[in-house]
């Protein structure tokens, strides 16, 4: 595929990534601090149905053959060390690496300079990258799945997987309704508690 | 039926529509739907316009031309747009900083905000290209291909965030 043909496609994907993250509401930082803070979770609700549903996609695809998977390689030490990091930088930012570029598109002012920071911590990273090679980035038991260390077919295990993520969604929705964690500005901000107000403002006099 | 002019779907209609995305990755791009490695390839082509001997690290070079890196940019470029389409057709436009950063950090003025959300984007990117990708290439689509070191990096996000979060005010 051309450079221009793979743009033009990135471009429509990206296009329908960012309309389901705005209208979705998982761009907000109300909504992602929310979930966090484990006082929201539309986060956690949209993660999850786009898993089931891209297991069920790649169950049907990769059973029928029509392409292979591409997991990335198993590094341990990396995906804790690194993984706790993308997840305190989440937390400060109220955004992730994709949902920055949809706060920038849905007019949030902060997002420009997360997105600053993002660019620079990724050259940081290409400069260290040799350093951390040897210490962190290599070894390992290479791009294994579940279906790698059980023997089971993928296509079996991701059915598996997908339903026992369905039943804790129903009982999340059952649990959370949606609707009622939008908040009134659709920014996932909801009512404090009502002693709370009261703490918060004694303790910033 | 959801609309565009509406102002919130269902978390669980726009999950449906992100996972779908997968079936274009896989079949036309040969890979899975990602982000994070985009501020790579954007970052180091900035970099490379002041320093060009980034072009000689292994990893930039690996990450600074080719068709799958400039898809990847165009994903995240796409994602602003589609959500600046969405907003304007909704009427939720957004303006400064979001409300929830003052219940959070105290009502401060936007200078603060955006000092922590430099920081906090370095953070984000120097750990997800630690982790090898970020919420959506490990969590989304390392998940569904049920990859061990996803799985393994998504718990360690979570627990970052939430032990992150909870230093916060309640929101």
């Amino acid at each position: 595929m051309s450079v221009l043909t793979a743009i033009l496609l990135g471009l429509a994907m990206g296009t329908v990534f960012g309309l389901a993250l705005e209208k979705s509401r998982v761009f907000e930082p109300g909504v992602i601090l929310g979930q966090m803070q484990l006082r929201n979770f539309t986060m956690l609700k949209i993660f999850l149905t786009a898993v089931v549903t891209g297991l069920l996609v790649l169950a049907v695809l990769n059973g029928l053959d029509l392409t292979r998977l591409f997991p990335k390689p198993a590094l341990y030490g990396a995906d804790l060390i690194g993984g706790a990091l993308l997840g305190v930088g989440i937390a400060l930012a109220g955004a992730c690496p994709g949902t920055v570029a949809a706060q920038i598109g849905a007019g949030y002012r902060d997002a420009w300079y997360t997105l600053a920071g993002g660019l620079l911590g990724a050259v940081a990273f290409s400069y260290a990258e040799p350093v951390l090679n040897p210490l962190l980035l290599s070894g390992g038991p290479g791009r294994i799945t579940l279906a790698n260390v059980t023997g089971a077919p993928f296509w079996v295990l991701a059915l598996g997987f997908a339903s026992l993520l369905v039943a804790g969604l129903v009982a999340l929705e059952r649990w959370r309704p949606w609707r009622g964690e939008l908040g009134a500005a659709a920014d996932g901000l909801l009512p404090l508690p009502a002693p709370y107000p009261v703490v918060n403002a004694v303790a910033a006099e | 039926m959801p609309a565009l002019t509406d102002r919130a779907w269902s978390p669980y209609f726009a999950g449906v529509l992100i996972g779908l995305l997968q079936i274009p990755a896989f079949l036309l791009l040969e890979t899975a739907l990602g982000t994070s490695s985009a501020y790579v390839t954007a970052g180091d082509s900035l970099a490379a316009l002041l320093e060009p001997g980034i072009r000689g690290i292994d990893y930039a070079a690996r990450h600074l031309s080719g068709a799958k890196n400039w898809w990847q940019v165009a994903v995240v470029v796409g994602i602003a747009l589609g959500a600046l389409l969405s907003a304007r057709l909704s009427g939720t436009r957004r303006h400064g900083v979001s409300p929830v950063w003052a219940r959070a950090i105290g009502s401060t003025g936007p200078a603060r905000r955006f000092a922590m959300a430099f920081g906090a984007g370095f953070i984000m990117l120097l750990g997800a290209r630690i982790a090898d990708g970020c919420t959506s290439g490990h969590g989304i689509s390392g998940m569904a291909q049920l990859a061990v070191g996803s799985i393994v990096a998504v718990c360690a996000m979570f627990a970052g965030g939430i032990a992150t979060a909870f230093l916060f005010r309640r929101v």
